[in-house]
């Protein structure tokens, strides 16, 4: 199969078809894939996929329990959608979202600047400064966040740290790779015409960095919103606390359902948020 | 003499002319500089809706912090993170750390080829120029429903159906990559270049044929290169998925901070640090060579 084939050619022209190069990648791929696909299948469950249909139901329907004597109907379940204690919830995502891209991408200004390449010239501190970067850059916010819990405990201060790090690692690494890219020919310009340093770069890089950097904001905005709904699983606030409240018990689980719907609700209009501001800042 | 004289003076005036036209110039310049939309109102009433919004946010949030003895937590936390519970870390056993950290690339890795695989009918079914506008929308549509469902609520549901394990994990990630990767995919498919699809139709290639020959050589590194980035980040939420006992090595850190074993908790995070790291190294390495 790996032998090239040869072609003759009506003109008598003999041909070699070349190797095809993208069986290599397929092969390694699938044997690790059964590899790991083994690994996977030593720690499994058992299978209930009757299931499906009920955890469904029990999600998106009220709760009725004739033995418990628990008869909710549709109106109990549509005012637990809009109940104070979902409403506080989602206050407080957003909130702890909001502070926590305000706290990491102010703080991400003086590192961005060190770890720039064509700013600061001197190679033992921009590489150093990259590597704690992308140290910071390996923890997932939800790590972050069960450290933080047994650090300070739960509350939605733990859930800001663990964004506000997060948030911090990523616009560091994504501004300094704008810096690395501007364009220097406006600030040398500036200094030819007599600026000094401070003025070039407020009327030349500035302006160039400034859309870029709020694109990055809400970009990271967004991301923060959708992880910190359930970084209040392990504890951290907002809505994900509710959630875990609500998980364990079957009576309750009717309100996962109605969080679930509301968790989705926000994505999408975080989402139509962001395009709609991304749209204002091109 | 006075024919020079003449001469310098009609200079003179030739000078004096084209001064004034630069000053005429740049007193236009000047004049459309002060014209120059002035958007100050405009910025400022939006600087000072997001000022407000911080302001209120931080009032508003308890972000208070109760009985918490800093100096005792943080001595516990250095001398925890300086000393890793070293028993836990190389324990070759199925509980032990090297264990579960194979297990978390496994549940990464197979659920990234799981979706990596589904993802491609989805990408052609979203694509522009396969299946038209309207149909396009339909699978945008599907695919924002896939991707807005966080990823542990989606292993809380699938863990009441398939139980606790690896294997949930591996099909929770495989489920919710499918979002993203079949988005990437249209995108791919449809800035794909028309022209050997044609040259093939010219030749009379059968619809086999035109995929074979046209469209998969043209796709396949970038389908490539977007699984493997998928693959980063499924390596980063494998880690947490064990936290809701969907395999991995989530489920140890999760007690060890429910018990405050800074020790234990330190040696998991060594290896999250070490594998993260990893992994972004060689699939950034195989990324290069793709492109």
């Amino acid at each position: 199969m790996l032998a090239a084939k040869t072609i003759t050619l009506p003109s008598g022209k003999t041909v070699k078809q070349p190797f095809n190069k993208i069986i290599i990648p397929a092969v390694i791929s699938i044997a690790v894939f059964i590899v790991c696909g083994w690994v996977v299948l030593q720690n499994k469950g058992t299978l209930k996929l009757y299931e499906i249909g009920t955890i469904f139901k029990q999600l998106f329907s009220p709760t009725d329990y004739p033995a418990m004597n628990i008869h909710h109907t549709w109106a109990d379940y549509f005012g637990y959608l809009f109940s104070l204690e979902i409403r506080e919830a989602l206050g407080e995502t957003l909130r702890m979202s909001f502070i926590g891209s305000i706290i990491g991408s102010v703080l991400c200004l003086p590192f961005a600047i060190l770890c720039s390449q064509n700013i600061v010239k001197t190679k033992w501190i921009y590489v150093p400064m990259r590597f704690i970067i992308n140290l910071v850059r390996t923890m997932p916010t939800m790590v972050m966040a069960v450290i933080a819990v047994s650090l300070i405990g739960m509350g939605a201060l733990a859930g800001i740290i663990a964004t506000s790090i997060f948030t911090f690692g990523i616009m560091t690494k994504m501004l300094y790779e704008c810096i690395e890219a501007l364009d220097m020919g406006p600030y040398e310009a500036l200094q030819s015409c007599g600026a000094n340093k401070t003025q070039a770069f407020f009327y030349s890089v500035f302006p160039q960095l400034l859309p870029t950097y709020l694109g990055y904001f809400i970009y990271n905005f967004e991301i923060n919103v959708r992880t910190s709904i359930v970084l209040g699983y392990v504890g951290a606030g907002g809505l994900g606390v509710i959630l875990q409240a609500n998980m364990d018990s079957i009576y309750t689980r009717s309100r996962v359902g109605a969080i679930l719907i509301m968790m989705f609700l926000l994505v999408l209009l975080m989402q139509a948020f962001t395009r709609y501001v991304r749209g204002k800042l091109q | 003499m006075m024919k020079f004289w003449n001469k310098e003076k009609h200079e003179i005036k030739k000078a004096q002319t084209q001064l004034n036209d630069q000053e005429q110039a740049s007193q236009v310049v000047a004049d459309k500089y002060n014209q120059r939309p002035k958007k100050w109102i405009y910025n400022s009433a939006i600087a000072l809706i997001v000022v407000a919004a911080v302001i209120y946010s931080f009032i508003s949030s308890d972000i208070s912090i109760r009985n918490v003895d800093f100096a005792t937590q943080f001595y516990y936390l250095w001398r925890g993170f300086t000393h890793p519970n070293t028993d836990f870390l190389f324990d070759m056993s199925k509980g032990g750390v090297p264990y579960l950290t194979l297990e978390t690339i496994a549940i990464a890795f197979s659920g990234t080829f799981l979706a990596a695989i589904l993802a491609i009918p989805f990408g052609f079914l979203t694509a522009k120029n396969v299946v038209g506008k309207h149909w396009s929308k339909l699978g945008e549509v599907i695919l924002i429903v896939i991707r807005t469902f966080p990823e542990i609520v989606l292993a809380l549901v699938l863990i009441r159906v398939i139980g606790m394990g690896a294997t949930t994990g591996a099909l929770t990630i495989g489920i919710h990559s499918i979002g993203m990767l079949a988005k990437l995919y249209a995108e791919a498919i449809e800035n794909m270049d028309q022209g050997p699809i044609e040259a093939l139709d010219a030749v009379g290639a059968n619809i086999w044929q035109k995929i074979r020959y046209g469209i998969l050589p043209q796709v396949i590194p970038d389908f490539l290169s977007v699984a493997l980035y998928r693959f980063d980040i499924n390596v980063r939420s494998a880690t947490i998925l064990g936290m809701v006992s969907a395999g991995g090595l989530g489920a140890p850190l999760i007690f060890a901070s429910q018990a405050w074993n800074w020790s234990q908790m330190s040696s998991v995070l060594i290896a999250i640090v070490i594998m993260v790291i990893a992994v972004d190294f060689i699939s950034s390495k195989l990324r290069q060579k793709l492109v």
